[in-house]
């Protein structure tokens, strides 16, 4: 089967730094991979290519065997590519419920429908007419991921979704998560706390310096000497 | 509830279509250049006010339309009622290429961008080079052979059209798609968003009715030149208005305009030596305490719902 991403011989310059150098690598559908590395390693770069946000210097970018080089980030998206962002980033004066129906498409009925089907899997039903901005910074969290599902996206990148939320919520997070990856959706998830990538993920893909050091599914990544010695300083 | 706001409006309207019948000149006059303005600042706020891209050139809508319209009328005896809508019309058009090339700039560039392009367009139709179509720096003077009253009806017909207009749009899913541009651009565009394409919708249905109502304007000066028709005031007022009643809100504008003109007569006739210090005192104040305008800052004491329809 083809995988549903391919990054293939990748290669991002800002001005001297390399932020990718080289990068390869497949995700399959249906999986839930890990990225890691350390600041600067190229992880969010990696997410700005993948959803046409930056163009790639070198190389080439497939979704489902079908190149999306060079396309525009709508298209993308529209091609079923969610994507969240390390700083939240939804619409603050806006409601809820409309944060949801401005990224609908078809009828309205439905697109009611499926926002109402969301607000209830991350538990903001009660708050769909409040205004975004009201939110407590968790609440953000969970509406930016509601907001990303909206569309119906095959293959969601999360942009760090653990980072600065209670453990209780962290865990309902993840539990989400693995709950729509057995529905069928692809997940990459940027993520610091290694916990968080070695308990959720089946695989992960260790970034440095924008070159891919590790690759595998977390057991095998989990006893990488090399990367342990990155990411530890052993 | 919905029966009483339909009725106000009707009476309203009623009453603003029988002005003609029983006013005195002074006053049609004075209501002509309210709605104008009421076109200008909503038309300004349906594209600015919703996406948030400050549009320093609605001069250039105004000046492009009012020349084609008058240049029309006065050089190939058009009629009016054809001439103001091909002007509009061909602003509309331009726009759209406008749009295009300036709408990748962002925040203060496209602002200072449309300034430049109206600055420049002022510039060239005072040149030689195009005065044999523009009739250069002397300007055009023409009369369109519309009478008072009819002049009144058709630019109070063209506010009525915009505020709908507005009032469909601010509720629609394409109104929330430009506040989601004005909000986080970027996050609207990997939502799947076409922010290009919205954008370039609002700023050319915006040239269109502002353009509109600048050919008005001129057939109602019954004269244009190029420091008239491309005057930054002719920007900045409208933004004021817009500001004024509630930047971002269906009928602040309308409320900005109106109030701000009849503001700016009674100063200007009681009181004509202080009337621009007056004027900027006031208008410190409101930026100052009302930030969000009239009608925003009601919305948010609760006096009004907060509604996207108001």
């Amino acid at each position: 089967m083809e995988p549903i991403l391919r990054i293939d011989d990748v290669v991002k310059k800002f001005g001297e730094v390399m932020a990718l150098d080289h990068c390869s690598f497949d995700i399959e559908a249906g999986t839930i991979t890990g990225l890691i590395g350390p600041n600067g390693a190229g992880k969010t770069t990696l997410f700005n290519l993948i959803t046409g946000v930056l163009q790639p210097d070198q190389g080439h970018v497939y979704l489902g065997g079908e190149e999306i080089t060079g396309k525009k980030p709508y298209e993308i998206a529209r091609r079923g590519v969610g994507r969240t962002y390390q700083i939240i980033r939804i619409f603050p004066k806006m409601t809820l419920l409309e944060n949801l129906m401005v990224v609908g498409k078809g009828k309205e009925k439905r697109m009611m429908e499926r926002a109402m089907d969301l607000f209830r899997l991350v538990r903001l039903e009660e708050k769909r007419n409040d205004y975004a901005s009201d939110l407590s910074f968790g609440q953000q969290k969970l509406l930016s991921l509601a907001q990303v599902l909206m569309p119906d996206p095959q293959l969601i990148l999360l942009d760090e979704p653990a980072a600065g939320i209670n453990p209780t919520l962290q865990n309902e997070l993840m539990a989400l998560i693995h709950r729509l990856n057995e529905d069928g959706k692809t997940f990459i998830i940027v993520e610091h706390d290694m916990n968080v990538i070695m308990n959720h993920c089946q695989n992960a893909i260790a970034l440095n310096y924008g070159q891919k050091i590790a690759e595998g599914s977390c057991s095998v990544i989990q006893r990488d000497e090399r990367l342990l010695e990155h990411y530890f300083g052993r | 509830m919905k029966i009483r706001v339909g009725l106000s409006i009707a009476i309203l309207m009623a009453f603003l279509i029988s002005v003609p019948f029983f006013a005195t000149d002074y006053w049609i006059t004075l209501l002509i250049l309210v709605l104008i303005f009421t076109v200008y600042a909503s038309g300004w706020n349906l594209f600015s006010g919703l996406t948030g891209y400050t549009n320093f050139g609605l001069a250039w809508f105004i000046g492009v339309s009012g020349y084609v319209s008058s240049l029309l009328i006065a050089d190939y005896n058009w009629l009016w009622l054809l001439a103001w809508p091909i002007g509009a019309l061909f602003t509309g058009l331009v726009s759209i290429g406008v749009g295009y090339i300036l709408l990748r700039i962002k925040g203060v560039y496209f602002a200072i961008s449309m300034v430049a392009l109206t600055e420049g367009t002022r510039e060239l139709f005072g040149t030689e080079y195009l005065t044999p179509l523009t009739h250069g720096g002397k300007g055009v003077p023409f009369v369109a052979g519309i009478r008072l009253p009819t002049l009144y009806w058709s630019i109070l017909l063209l506010a009525f059209i915009t505020l709908i207009l507005c009032y469909k749009i601010f509720s629609s899913k394409f109104g929330l798609r430009l506040i989601a541009i004005r909000e986080d651009e970027q996050a609207a565009e990997t939502l799947g968003i076409h922010t290009t394409k919205d954008k370039i919708i609002a700023f050319t249905l915006s040239a269109f009715f502002v353009g509109l109502a600048g050919s008005i304007h001129f057939t109602y000066q019954n004269y244009i030149d190029p420091t008239f028709a491309f005057n930054i005031q002719l920007t900045l007022t409208p933004i004021v208005m817009a500001l004024f009643g509630g930047v971002g809100t269906v009928f602040g504008p309308v409320i900005g305009a109106t109030l701000f003109t009849f503001i700016h007569e009674i100063l200007w006739a009681e009181l004509t030596l202080l009337y621009m210090a007056i004027f900027g005192a006031i208008l410190m104040g409101l930026i100052l305490f009302f930030p969000q305008g009239l009608l925003g800052w009601m919305k948010e004491k609760g006096i009004l719902p907060r509604s996207r329809k108001l």
